[in-house]
């Protein structure tokens, strides 16, 4: 089995555009000359995209790895991959590595199912004996086996995506990678990566799992590392980690305070008026935005939007759309949004709260996606939002309507 | 035990793949394109037609051997020189989501555009055995040496393909330039007329030109009954170094390829 070892891994980035083009190497080769650029220097156009990032993932271990956009994730993420080399410091990986990542990136539209299963598999660096003894199971694995002599621009993007992931999830390898994959697919197909990557981890295959999906990193990985700007800021329990990542973007985002209207607070509270960050699909929630203000600020707005922990953006409600004016705030005081009956399905979300002018259209306070809360619930939808249902079932056929007659079928939820 | 150069290792355990890229290369055009393979042997065979209008209607030139044949051969082995280049020069800019996201040696890109080239060019060479037949030109026993001058041509060739493919990924400038110094070169090169022919300090310059003795040779061990001589095993050599200073250099680029498109 293999491992992953990073010792003091540091990477420069440039900003912007290199020298693209020829008018730019005369320039570039005279600054090269004159030993300007020296390895570990930053030049004015240069950044540490990582900054001594040390790492290592066991057999038996999967390590998430979080952190904001443009932390330097997926660029730790390419160096594992070895698509990138690192400016300083050392990286070891053992065995075959296996990246779930662009699993489709090998395919060509005008080819079809097949040969692509053949191409991407060798890319991943299959052997053809290999590829055809595992080809079977990829193709029932991916759900295409009908179109499998189609070429694959007839291929709805799932259809592309699921037969990539299964060429990539055969492979065995001794260490795997993956960058957000669970986002493909349908929720049946999702169900059957995560499966299959439980399954490996379990087989003691270590991995190192980049994603924005806060739950499954706390469902899926042993440990837990949080980088923001390039470093690594806390390492441990996932629960821990995604828990100190939650607040550090509270403080990142810690309002200005030069307007004249401030929030001072968010409170959610539950059904029964105690502020928790656990709520329950179907009951009520409350969104308390506290302010403060140094002036009397005239018909201000409140906006509330919603996105889950990956960004996906669930619902935006403000004053303005509704008609509701406020008057003029004064002082201190809080605007409550109550929701009677919250349709969000579990998972993880963060609300951000702004106070606008009366256009709606500049803030005059914003904490942007600063408290997070948690949905758990005992029903079982797909999705982000419970839809309040029943189901009714009619039968056409006379005959079975009568005998259905005197049961009428009827669930409601 | 010996033990490979970490790139030639690395080629090999990723062989599949390099077969894999070339086979797609070959697939699609025969999917995307109504002659398939006719297209190895339409274009040589089309500016055979018009050179040899050129040098046996409006001039001549005395070439030892059937005009059409002369130019012909000289336009196959061209050809695949050229042709490799003109696909390889594309060949890492064309791939952008496999060059940035997923990991093998990159050398495949134009190590398969030499290898779709050199497919055509056995097609080819069957199209040169039916024009050689027509105008009565016999093989020798020169032909087994046939396999050492394609063997030095792609090796000339995929050194070539190597530099040109690195170079259009860092300078975008250089796939125009590419087409400007191929129309010159294939002049500079005995492909249509023996450049041998041209004197003074041009010639002398234009002795200097690699592809000339790898051209000749070809003919020579095709079309002339005759075993190449110590200019083609001078070229044959450089091609070799050629090609491992190449390789060597790709492969010491091929970390900033990801960071450059």
């Amino acid at each position: 089995m293999g491992h992953i070892s990073l010792r003091g891994v540091w990477k420069k980035y440039y900003r912007g555009e290199r020298h693209d083009s020829l008018r730019d190497l005369v320039p570039a080769l005279a600054a090269r000359a004159l030993g300007r650029q020296k390895r570990d220097a930053l030049g004015k156009q240069e950044f540490w995209a990582l900054r001594d990032i040390s790492l290592d993932v066991k057999p038996g271990e999967a390590v998430g790895i979080i952190g904001p956009n443009g932390a330097g994730k997926s660029t730790l993420l390419k160096l594992l991959t070895r698509i990138l080399r690192p400016t300083r410091g050392e990286i070891e990986i053992q065995g075959r590595v296996g990246a779930l990542i662009e699993v489709a990136a090998g395919f060509h539209p005008d080819l079809t199912g097949r040969e692509n299963v053949y191409l991407q598999g060798a890319v991943m660096g299959m052997t053809r004996a290999e590829i055809s003894r595992k080809f079977d199971a990829i193709v029932d694995f991916a759900g295409v086996p009908e179109f499998i002599d189609t070429p694959v621009k007839r291929y709805s993007s799932g259809m592309n995506a699921r037969l990539g992931f299964a060429v990539a999830a055969h492979m065995d390898p001794d260490v795997l990678l993956i960058d957000e994959v669970l986002s493909v697919g349908d929720v049946g197909f999702q169900e059957k990566c995560v499966a299959r990557m439980r399954e490996m981890i379990a087989r003691g295959v270590p991995l190192a799992f980049v994603s924005h999906n806060l739950t499954a990193v706390v469902d899926l990985c042993t440990r837990a590392i949080l980088i923001d700007h390039g470093v690594v800021r806390a390492e441990g329990n996932p629960a821990e980690v995604v828990s100190e990542f939650r607040r550090g973007r509270r403080a990142d985002n810690a309002p200005t305070g030069d307007g004249p209207i401030q929030i001072t607070d968010v409170r959610l509270l539950q059904a029964d008026g105690e502020v928790s960050p656990l709520f329950q699909t179907g009951k009520a929630m409350t969104i308390q935005v506290h302010y403060q203000a140094r002036q009397p600020v005239e018909r201000p707005h409140v906006a509330i939007d919603i996105h889950t922990a990956d960004g996906t953006y669930c619902a935006g409600i403000n004053t303005r759309m509704d008609n509701c004016s406020l008057g003029t705030l004064e002082g201190s005081g809080h605007v409550d949004l109550v929701t009677p009956r919250l349709s969000l399905l579990p998972g993880c979300y963060s609300i951000s709260a702004g106070i606008l002018d009366p256009q709606g259209l500049r803030p005059l306070d914003l904490h942007a996606r600063a408290y997070p809360f948690t949905v758990v619930s005992t029903r079982r939808d797909f999705g982000f939002v419970y839809l309040e249902h029943e189901w009714r079932h009619t039968a056409t056929d006379p005959a079975v309507a009568a005998a259905r007659d005197a049961a009428d079928e009827e669930c409601a939820v | 035990m010996f033990k490979l150069p970490e790139p030639l290792a690395e080629q090999w355990s990723y062989r599949e793949l390099l077969m894999r890229m070339t086979s797609r290369d070959l697939v699609l055009r025969y999917k995307q394109t109504v002659m398939g393979f006719g297209w190895a042997v339409f274009m040589p065979l089309v500016n055979t037609a018009i050179f040899s209008v050129i040098f046996t209607r409006v001039t001549t030139v005395d070439v030892g051997v059937a005009y059409p044949v002369y130019a012909f051969s000289g336009l196959v082995i061209w050809n695949f020189f050229a042709s490799s280049l003109r696909f390889a020069v594309n060949s890492l800019t064309s791939n952008p989501s496999l060059v940035t996201k997923v990991y093998f040696p990159r050398e495949i890109f134009p190590f398969s555009a030499v290898l779709v080239s050199l497919v055509d060019l056995a097609v080819a060479l069957l199209v040169l055995g039916a024009v050689m037949a027509w105008y009565h030109v016999g093989i020798g026993w020169s032909i087994v040496a046939l396999p050492l001058v394609i063997l030095a041509a792609v090796m000339f060739t995929a050194a070539a393909a190597l530099v040109v493919s690195m170079a259009n990924l860092f300078y975008r400038d250089v796939k125009y330039l590419f087409e400007i110094v191929i129309a010159v070169w294939m002049f500079a090169t005995s492909v249509v007329y023996p450049v041998g022919r041209v004197g003074g300090r041009l010639g002398a310059a234009l002795a200097l030109n690699p592809m000339t003795p790898l051209v000749e040779a070809f003919r020579d061990v095709v079309i002339n009954q005759r075993f190449p001589g110590t200019e083609f095993m001078v070229m044959a050599t450089v091609s070799a170094i050629f090609l491992a200073g190449a390789w060597a250099a790709f492969h010491a680029a091929e970390f900033d390829f990801a960071e450059n498109l």
